[in-house]
């Protein structure tokens, strides 16, 4: 069978059986603390305050022995020793890769170092994803992407040219010249946050280009943010450019993606299960969630090789479903839905939980709105409210009295009965975004 | 040839496996020496972990080869 038909990047370990899965986890996760243990001072103090050593790590239940790592952990680590801490395994001039955290949270950006190997390994796991979605060696990849400190694409960019597509940089591009050279050089694949694919559409219509008829491409990978597992936000994307829309989700902290989209689709990106352990646990016990339960998800990563991460807590809100719910033939597990959201993204407004990104699945229901914010504030010093400004598309100003009811009462329907405010931006009055997206305000005073 | 009878998973190695990882075992070598000249290193360094995946990749190995 020639190399392309292949469905698989990696065939043997992408279809293994679930035990011998978990077998090949469990050597890897018993190397891994070992590693940690020998050459991580951070890692041997966290263990050693939790009384486990290596030894312990027989089976494959004795993960739940490791006791988590935080992000707050990892900042403090970096505080007391700058510039990386004491996890980092290699010395630090044997790093060829420094990048940041994207800052969304508003806090501290970690700061994170690469070897030789784990940069290789970090384009290895988006080949995974690329390959499974069906890019090949004959497509043309266009990175819609700044190429700056932020890790974004940057492993994509180099899985493709490991795969050996033609691979296009767009760092110093506007929107304009991106869309413009998208269409010039038949580009078939389109890589980009979801906002940031939803704003180049936009922008191509404006431009009088119609991407369907006047482009070639057949895909766009999405990544950075919940909206690219969200069928109305992915539905968008598909009716401007005309290829498929698949997801992918990665972080900073493990430098690469670790769930992508299969060219099934079945509702959720699969989890690169013979590179990671993905747990997901209650936020608060951290028991186990069963199947078809949202928590949070736990990673361990085998492959980034400078600074361990081993049951890492992200905050990823996630809702894991069995491999078979796929057809595809892969055995790795599914997370229903994406990346949910944020654990601690969720907002309380008068005794209700609202999450940006289900506020998000509303408004894209209405193909007429451009863009959107959301804003939370404190009327009289009493009472949340909760604003929904959308700015439509320039042609469909008309649709604003009927719009302005139906998404009131579509947004209360999805909040328990939750009011929301709903309100008419100017023209080019909201912010647009080319990374991760900030859509909520939050002005009510913080105590 | 690699001495390595058997993958992650104990399962005998195939005879495409036994020569991915001889070769990776191979370059691993040559990236350790400081004798040969910087085109030599840097480049055998790049293959090696360009190796490295495949192997690991394939459950074939489980370590950090350690290199710069």
């Amino acid at each position: 069978m020639p190399v392309t038909d292949s469905p698989f990047w990696n065939p043997k370990t992408e279809t293994l059986p679930r035990e011998q899965l978990q077998a090949l986890q469990l050597v890897k996760l018993q190397h891994l603390v070992r590693r940690a243990w020998d050459t991580s001072p951070f890692h041997r103090r966290l263990y050693e305050k939790a009384s486990v050593t290596p030894d312990q790590i027989k089976t494959f239940d004795d993960i739940h022995r490791l006791p988590f790592m935080t992000r707050e952990d990892w900042m403090e680590c970096q505080a007391q020793k700058p510039l990386f801490g004491d996890m980092i395994t290699r010395p630090e001039s044997e790093a060829i890769r420094y990048h940041l955290t994207s800052g969304t949270s508003g806090r501290q950006p970690l700061r994170v170092l690469d070897g030789r190997k784990d940069w290789s390994w970090i384009a290895d796991m988006w080949c995974y994803g690329f390959w499974g979605f069906g890019i090949r060696p004959t497509d043309k990849v266009f990175f819609a992407f700044s190429y700056g400190s932020f890790i974004g694409f940057w492993g994509a960019h180099y899985a493709c040219e490991k795969m050996g597509t033609l691979t296009l940089a767009s760092g110093n591009m506007s929107t304009e010249q991106r869309v413009k050279q998208i269409v010039e050089m038949g580009v078939t694949v389109v890589c980009a946050t979801p906002t940031y694919a939803l704003r180049m559409g936009q922008t191509a219509e404006k431009m009088g280009i119609d991407l369907k008829k006047d482009g070639k491409v057949r895909r766009i990978i999405v990544s950075g943010e919940p909206a690219g597992s969200i069928p109305a936000v992915k539905q968008m994307i598909e009716d401007m450019w005309g290829g498929k829309c698949g997801d992918t989700a990665g972080m900073t902290e493990i430098g690469t993606i670790m769930i992508f989209e299969c060219d099934h689709q079945p509702g959720g990106p699969h989890i690169i299960e013979d590179h990671f352990i993905e747990e997901v646990l209650d936020p608060d016990s951290g028991e186990p969630m069963a199947y078809g339960e949202r928590g949070e998800r736990v990673v361990t990563s085998f492959g980034r090789g400078f600074m361990p991460l081993i049951r890492y807590k992200t905050k990823d809100l996630v809702c894991k479903v069995p491999y078979t719910t796929c057809d595809c033939g892969r055995t790795g597990d599914i997370y229903e839905g994406g990346i949910l959201g944020r654990v601690d993204d969720m907002k309380l407004v008068r005794g209700t939980n609202v999450y940006p990104r289900a506020v998000e699945a509303v408004v894209r229901e209405h193909s007429e709105i451009e863009e959107f914010q959301i804003i939370l504030s404190r009327r009289d010093d009493v009472q949340d409210e909760i604003t929904v400004k959308v700015e439509l598309k320039p042609d469909q100003a008309d649709q604003w009295t009927r719009l302005e009811g139906q998404l009131q009462k579509d947004l209360a329907e999805a909040h328990e009965g939750l009011r929301f405010n709903v309100e008419l931006a100017a023209q080019d009055e909201l912010p647009r975004f080319e990374l991760k997206a900030k859509r909520l305000q939050d002005l009510r005073p913080q105590y | 040839m690699t001495n390595e009878a058997t993958d992650l998973l104990g399962n005998a190695l195939s005879a495409d496996e036994r020569e991915l990882v001889d070769i990776y075992t191979r370059l691993k070598a040559l990236s350790g020496r400081d004798d040969l000249p910087p085109v030599a290193t840097a480049n055998a360094k790049q293959a090696m972990v360009l190796m490295w995946n495949a192997c690991n990749d394939l459950a074939l190995i489980c370590e950090e080869p350690g290199c710069d």
